[in-house]
């Protein structure tokens, strides 16, 4: 399915919080220069997922596998609620990551410009919007340019203009050769800019590949039908993992 | 289960000197622009200053105000050093820095030896203020000649006072050292404030009821008591200053303390709680 050379892989994972299993058998591998979007209802473990794809949690299960280059930063990740020390401006804080690979200033303003908020540069942190907090993490991803950056739910909580941003700056780095993995349940943005899409339910992978390819093979127009076609729950509903209905 | 995406140790990534100054420098710029740390400098100046200036301590010299100290330095540095470290660690982890770190080239043990250091480096200050204006306020008053070297039983000397000094400011790391642990331990403010509170309690309390417990027991021998008070930071630091400084001045008696195995029971102390955060920061 991927075409581009796989830097990330995951073999057969799972992971459980004690006794509820929230990923089940997850096998797929990430190809640089491409954008994966993870898309699936609420609850359906795509934060645990990414949390697990980027070395912050061990599979229960299964194996993930780096195959980029060396790099000094292998992944980067943005949390799904970014925070930062208060007290700081934001030139400083980014400052402060950067230092932790070597860069320095100029770096730091680099990845500024490069989500548009080089006019925040002074701004403590604590007086940024939610939505330009969440510019500052996504800057602060990419910090060390990472052969893969994780990004959860970069666009929540950010007006149309801005979450088109955030998919352009996610075009941008994966026009770069970084393999962008994100989740979003904007499906219209993803249908637009994922190059591979795949559908997490219940913490199994019941679909993957292109928006396109997925449209055809179930003969629909968007990826909300995708969507709809593919997740068990019921619109208004969360599945709790665990529970079986 | 294996991962093997986690951050390695890259031919590319800065030294762990560089690391440390990073962090380091990111801990004190926080200690400079917090408030609450400027507060308790100066109530703990208001505290040393007013003990020295009501006992006397201007007029009498460097070791009695050393002896007036004593008691309310004991129980004032742990909670100085306390609120310079309980939330150290927490807050980072509640923020969610904590995972964002992990992805960097950056190991617990850099990270958590840079916010000991910088936090340490903000609570030596806090300690030096009081202690400084208070060794200046008897420099400038005291009538008395002194004896710059305090080599022999009773001279007084603002070297006793420095020797006091140093040990109060090593007595303030152990506890920020297990401040720290607690900080990497716990999952919330609350929870945070509950541990120190305890870990307070027995630090001033708890430890030294246990060795008079053990001693009226006969848990403890009478010949290894000064080995067991070394054990407790609180017993340590009273019997490092009564051995090294009180005892000095005031001439020949029974030894209250052990200074090598004191010494080594703050090292202990410190490195223990060092690794405990450690661990926990890497877990």
């Amino acid at each position: 399915m991927i075409r581009q050379t796989p830097v990330l892989e995951i073999t057969s994972a799972d992971y459980n919080y004690g006794s509820v299993e929230v990923l089940d058998d997850i096998t797929t591998t990430f190809g640089e220069g491409t954008i994966t979007a993870l898309i699936g209802p609420n609850g359906s473990g795509k934060t645990t997922l990414l949390r697990v794809l980027a070395g912050l949690l061990e599979p229960t299960n299964g194996a993930v596998r780096y195959r980029g280059t060396d790099a000094t930063r292998r992944i980067g990740y943005l949390p799904q609620q970014p925070a930062f020390r208060p007290g700081f401006t934001v030139l400083e804080t980014l400052q402060f990551y950067s230092s932790l690979v070597g860069a320095g200033e100029a770096d730091a303003r680099k990845r500024l410009e490069q989500v548009g908020l080089e006019d925040a540069a002074e701004r403590p942190v604590e007086a940024l919007s939610g939505g330009m907090t969440r510019l500052v993490g996504i800057a602060q991803a990419t910090i060390g340019d990472p052969p893969v950056i994780v990004l959860d739910e970069p666009a929540s909580g950010l007006d149309p203009g801005m979450s088109k941003h955030v998919f352009e700056i996610a075009t941008d780095l994966a026009s770069a050769g970084t393999a962008v993995l994100l989740s979003s349940h904007d499906l219209e943005l993803v249908d637009r800019t994922a190059d591979e899409v795949l559908i997490l339910d219940d913490g199994r992978v019941v679909r993957h590949g292109p928006p396109g390819s997925i449209r055809a093979e179930l003969g629909v127009e968007s990826l909300r039908a995708v969507y709809e076609n593919s997740v068990a729950a019921e619109e208004g509903t969360v599945r709790v993992q665990g529970v079986s209905s | 289960m294996e991962h093997e995406s986690a951050q390695p140790a890259s031919e590319q990534s800065p030294s762990t000197s560089h690391l440390l100054g990073t962090v380091i420098g990111r801990e004190l710029r926080t200690v400079v622009r917090t408030r609450t740390f400027y507060l308790l400098t100066a109530a703990l100046a208001a505290v040393v200053v007013g003990i020295t200036w009501i006992g006397g301590g201007y007029a009498a010299g460097y070791l009695p105000t050393a002896v007036d100290l004593l008691t309310p330095l004991e129980l004032l540095v742990p909670i100085v050093a306390v609120a310079f470290g309980y939330r150290a660690i927490l807050a980072d982890e509640q923020r969610g820095e904590l995972d964002v770190l992990e992805t960097y080239p950056i190991s617990p043990r850099e990270l958590v030896l840079g916010v000991y250091a910088g936090r340490a480096a903000g609570l030596v200050a806090a300690i030096a203020v009081p202690m400084v204006l208070a060794a200046v306020a008897i420099a400038v008053t005291d009538t008395d000649v002194l004896a710059i070297y305090a080599t022999h039983t009773g001279a007084d000397s603002p070297l006793l006072f420095a020797r006091f000094f140093v040990l109060t400011v090593l007595f303030g790391l152990v506890v920020l050292a297990i401040a720290l642990a607690i900080s990497s331990l716990v999952s919330g403010t609350r929870s945070a404030l509950g541990m120190s509170i305890v870990a307070l309690v027995a630090l001033l309390f708890g430890f030294d009821l246990a060795i008079v417990y053990g001693l009226t027991e006969g848990l403890i021998a009478d010949d290894s008591l000064l080995y067991s008070l070394a054990m407790s930071p609180l017993s340590a630091y009273r019997g490092l200053v009564l051995e090294t400084t009180v005892a000095v001045a005031s001439g020949t008696g029974p030894q209250v303390a052990s200074p090598i195995v004191s010494l080594f029971g703050f090292a202990a102390w410190t490195v223990g709680s060092l690794a405990v955060a450690i661990w926990s920061v890497g877990r």
